[in-house]
């Protein structure tokens, strides 16, 4: 490209000025995350000065076959995709849903926009902090709810599956106005005279979301699936907050960050096994590869056929 | 309310009932938590007791004075905006001059660069070795060591690069022509014109250190530096059963971001969806 602002050495200055941000990014962020396949093969812990020995595959050896520990491990690592899974599917649907019935004109259209989209500037702490009080199992809102219908619960405090149910709907509630804003998004570049049109030659509401909307609506399809599934599969902060770490709820990302810096559960504190934790980033990391890549694939192939 | 190209008109009644039927019950549940939370801060204990959701009639504010003092509010508020305020500050000119270049091509290797950024997304966690350089620097349990870990965010770039493309070339090519330096070009002019995607920058980045609680939980172990979630889990830690008082904690941490959102509902938006409609 041309550079106008002088010859030469002046030509430097840009590359100068970039320095200090760049410098910084690879730093604190891609060099680290590049480095984890390196502190995956040691032992390193989180104590200062601690020599760090190189210990091969080691810890992927612990971390995969290795008796009662490992078999939790996997079971981590399903409880993660079963989370992926259930996230992805319903944030989506219901982001979809949400995004094409505010984009008509209704009464009240952006209040509701506004309410959906609030919790994702929260933050977890406090969107954990509401939940927890909105699930309070003696007489709380959800506690009468579910009495009326006959039932009971303990809700975050009962059987780690029906905790673990609960915080795949809060992690939804939080996040489900991302996707709804993104599909708001894309519809608004959907022009109006394709809708009259379709509506003219006598499509109706499902056609009319068939042949018109959903085709049209791809890209943004593309960036929701890609977002929702690489975010859930790496979040884990909801955990924290809602349940602690609890056996039979954790997910591979809050496993990291138990093993990695102790995770004090009673009295009983853990080490810090950083190199450890280094594996499971990886093993974490191979997983999102593993979706990400032919998920993106098939979108890309499907984006090429469906919009040329 | 304004009209919106693309605005469906579906005429037919049962699909207006249909959607405010969807639209009603999912309220529910988006009101339904920040509802018992405002009811229950206003509550005495014992009557939080009695019923946990019952309508508070006594109006006990009470909760909020306790709260401000009991969970160190204002100091813990003051190294959130210390933190929040320099963090964003610094990100924001380091990354203006990492963008400019990079969407003009002044640099080589420009795409490459902005690929890094991009594909910090799919990169495994790099929570283990960043620890480990902030402990080697001797930055651990320090605030510029916790501050120096947000002056990264590849969203931001990604925004800016963006928002920079849509300026005319003319305009460097001018300012060059009449003498101006680059350094001058890009503080007197790109500064000025790109304040929409900076102001979706700053806010963005700056609500993402207000709710950050993973650093300060891994990073900060002096009760002085935490900043105001920190403070918010050892509330809850020590007066967890206290209901009352932690939602009006939890209230006061929630009501300014609320009003932050409400003023800056398009900037917060525009920044969240940006490039998802190219895809």
């Amino acid at each position: 490209m041309n550079y106008y602002f002088g010859r030469g050495g002046a030509k430097l200055i840009p590359y100068l000025l970039l320095l200090p941000g760049v410098a910084v990014y690879f730093l604190i962020s891609l060099g680290p995350s590049i480095a984890t396949s390196l502190y995956s093969l040691t032992d390193a812990t989180g104590i200062q000065g601690a020599p760090i020995r190189w210990i091969g595959l080691e810890n992927y050896r612990e971390f995969l076959f290795m008796g009662q520990a490992s078999r939790d491990n996997l079971d981590a690592l399903g409880r993660t995709l079963i989370f992926c899974l259930c996230v992805t599917v319903i944030q989506f649907v219901l982001g979809l849903a949400a995004a094409v019935i505010l984009n008509q004109k209704l009464r009240g259209r952006n209040f509701f926009r506004t309410l959906y989209f609030m919790p994702v500037i929260y933050g977890v702490v406090i969107q954990g902090l509401m939940w927890t009080l909105f699930l309070y199992p003696l007489g709380g809102p959800m506690a009468n709810l579910l009495r009326w219908f006959g039932g009971r619960s303990e809700f975050l405090g009962g059987q780690p599956a029906e905790a673990f149910a609960w915080v795949i709907v809060v992690q939804i509630w939080a996040n489900m106005g991302i996707t709804m804003m993104i599909f708001l998004a894309g519809l608004q570049t959907i022009s109006s005279e394709l809708y009259e049109a379709a509506v003219i030659d006598g499509a109706g509401g499902w056609q009319l979301f068939r042949n018109v909307i959903w085709p049209l609506l791809t890209p943004s399809v593309n960036t929701n699936l890609t977002l929702n599934l690489i975010g859930s599969l790496q979040a884990w902060q909801l955990f924290m907050i809602l349940l602690g770490y609890r056996n039979g709820t954790q997910v591979l990302g809050y496993l990291i960050y138990a093993t990695g810096f102790g995770q004090t559960s009673g009295s009983v504190t853990t080490s810090f096994r950083q190199g450890y934790a280094a594996a499971a980033s990886m093993v974490l990391f191979f997983l999102v590869l593993a979706i990400g890549l032919p998920v993106q694939r098939f979108l890309r192939r499907r984006e090429e056929r469906i919009l040329g | 309310m304004k009209k919106t190209a693309g605005a469906t008109r579906l005429r037919l009644n049962w699909g207006e009932v249909f959607s405010y039927i969807f639209l009603i019950l999912l309220a529910a549940a988006y009101l339904g938590p920040i509802l018992m939370l405002l009811n229950t801060s206003l509550k005495t204990m014992p009557s939080f007791m009695r019923d946990a959701t019952a309508f508070a009639k006594e109006l006990n504010f009470k909760n909020f004075a306790d709260a401000w003092v009991k969970a160190n509010f204002p100091k813990y508020l003051l190294n959130t905006m210390i933190y929040a305020v320099s963090a964003t500050l610094i990100y924001i000119v380091t990354s203006v001059f990492v963008t400019f270049p990079i969407a003009r091509g002044y640099v080589k290797c420009a795409n490459l660069l902005l690929t890094l950024y991009v594909v910090a997304l799919f990169l495994p966690p790099s929570l283990i070795p960043q620890f480990q350089l902030i402990l080697n620097l001797g930055l651990y349990n320090n605030p510029i060591g916790y501050i120096l870990l947000f002056l990264v965010n590849p969203m931001g770039v990604m925004i800016l690069v963006n928002f920079i493309k849509t300026l005319p070339r003319e305009l460097d090519e001018a300012a060059a022509l009449e003498g101006c330096g680059y350094f001058r070009f890009v503080v007197s002019i790109v500064f000025p014109l790109i304040r929409p995607a900076i102001a979706t920058v700053v806010v963005l980045h700056s609500i993402g250190i207000w709710n950050e609680i993973i650093a300060p939980t891994i990073y900060l172990t002096n009760k002085n530096y935490y900043p105001i979630t920190r403070g918010l889990i050892v509330f809850q830690g020590v007066y967890g059963s206290n209901w009352p008082t932690l939602a009006a904690a939890v209230l006061m941490l929630t009501a300014p971001m609320m009003i932050l959102f409400l003023f800056l509902q398009r900037y917060i938006v525009s920044g969240l969806t940006s490039g998802s409609v190219k895809g």
